[in-house]
């Protein structure tokens, strides 16, 4: 489930009677942020995520958070001005304002809207679906919709429209030293990972206890039952051609948003050849990341992890790799 | 051997197999399936699906082309010494069991299709 969403199952949660929920709506200039950062301010002090990079504005923000929760009032909107020295400390390049709505949400009640809401977004997420949280910004309930259902919304009502994709899939292909790397980074990025391994000695729970999913088979088989989509990035890490050219085979014609190999240039070459050989194109060839990560330098396990999630965020973002 | 790797014969799955059986290395990770339609007793067809190294695709692919047309027990009698001439030579130890790897599980397959037949 994406950490920015409220569930009554989240156990960060459960101690909270009422909680406030700030949401960045709205910003001139260029925020640091985007908007529908989130931050949950509860009524013991608890504070998680934030709605900028900190400063003034959380500040201004957790105070008006905390009078919400020990009031009344179900929301409130708040504009907060920002002068040329708080800009350059949240990053926004010169003075603008910021909207951040708070909303009051009782995080064990399954029938609070905002609850209601996000749990509906997060069990579309779970099924691979995006999902759109509307919040009426001012009157009217909270409530989810899919990627293309109109929200429920009258003509003129402001809203604010909250897109939450699934995950990216990271699906690691050999279950070695720096898959177990990867497991542990891709935590990080909120990445759901996939250990895939023919090997069940190597493919464990002990070895990989941030794993989403160990899988045990025949990794070209495995892969082949991922639902191939632009957020999925599949790393070949075996360093094995046994494994390497199978699991291109099956993927190098699917739509996945990133494949990379590991190994270097020659290597890269040979498995390239002999696929060409096999009568795949040289721009279905080309979509191979190989050698695999951005160019860091270094050589140890967690390096080459992090360079090849380097590399994967770069894609994901259009930057060249 | 090599040019049953580059180019293998009968490798993907096989469509309504009546026998079939799976065989790993654990520690290599070579991983098998072999899928037989047994009419009559004997082989009609067989193929493989592997994510193999070379030396097992190659002894895959020389096995399920020798075995068409063959006769359950027929079939069942090929040993690691046919296997190896095949191959053009026993390869260096270490590597053994990735050619004998096929040959087990196309074994298991075999005695699949008996227990089918029966």
């Amino acid at each position: 489930m994406p950490t920015n969403l409220i569930h009554p199952d989240d156990a960060a949660l459960s101690a909270e009677p009422v909680v406030a929920l700030a949401t960045l709506v709205g910003a001139t200039g260029s925020t640091s942020k985007k908007l529908g950062a989130k931050m949950i301010v509860g009524a013991s002090g608890r504070l998680i995520g934030g709605v900028t990079i900190g400063g003034c504005v959380d500040a201004q923000v957790i105070e008006a958070a905390d009078a919400l929760v020990a009031g009344t009032a179900d929301r409130r909107l708040l504009s907060i001005s920002l002068d040329d020295d708080e800009a350059w400390e949240i990053g926004l390049t010169c003075g603008g304002t910021v909207d951040v709505l708070l909303q009051r949400v009782r995080p064990n009640d399954a029938s609070d809207p905002v609850v209601a809401a996000h749990r509906r977004a997060a069990e579309m997420v779970e099924r691979g679906e995006s999902a759109v949280i509307v919040t009426p910004l001012d009157a009217g309930e909270m409530h989810t919709v899919g990627e293309d259902e109109a929200p429920d919304a009258a003509a003129g009502e402001r809203v604010f429209l909250d897109r939450i994709a699934p995950p990216m899939t990271l699906v690691i292909v050999g279950a070695g030293h720096i898959a177990m790397s990867l497991t542990t980074l891709a935590r990080e990025l909120d990445m759901h990972t996939v250990i895939v391994d023919g090997r069940g000695r190597y493919a464990t729970r002990e070895r990989f206890p941030f794993a989403d999913e160990i899988r045990v088979g025949m990794p070209s088989e495995i892969v082949a039952t991922i639902r191939p989509t632009a957020r999925v990035a599949v790393v070949l890490v075996a360093h094995d051609y046994k494994y390497d050219l199978p699991v291109l085979r099956a993927l190098l014609r699917s739509p996945v948003g990133y494949l990379g190999m590991l190994g270097s240039k020659k290597r890269g070459a040979a498995v390239r050849d002999m696929l060409r050989g096999e009568g795949y194109t040289d721009d279905e060839l080309a979509r191979v990341h190989s050698p695999i990560g951005l160019d860091l330098g270094g050589r140890a396990p967690a390096e080459v992890a992090l360079s090849i999630l380097a590399e994967i965020v770069a894609v994901r973002y259009g930057k060249r790799a | 051997m090599l040019e049953h790797f580059r180019r293998p014969r009968n490798r993907g799955a096989l469509d309504s197999p009546n026998a079939e059986a799976e065989g790993a290395n654990p520690l290599c990770g070579d991983r098998l399936r072999v899928q037989l339609r047994v009419e009559r007793g004997a082989v009609a067809e067989a193929r493989f699906t592997a994510d193999a190294c070379a030396i097992c695709v190659a002894s895959a692919s020389v096995l399920t082309e020798q075995i068409r047309g063959m006769s359950v027990c027929g079939a069942a009698e090929i040993g690691a010494d046919w296997l190896y001439r095949a191959l053009d030579g026993e390869p260096p130890s270490a590597r053994r069991k990735c050619a004998l790897l096929p040959l087990e599980t196309l074994g298991r397959a075999l005695a699949d299709a008996r227990k089918a037949e029966q």
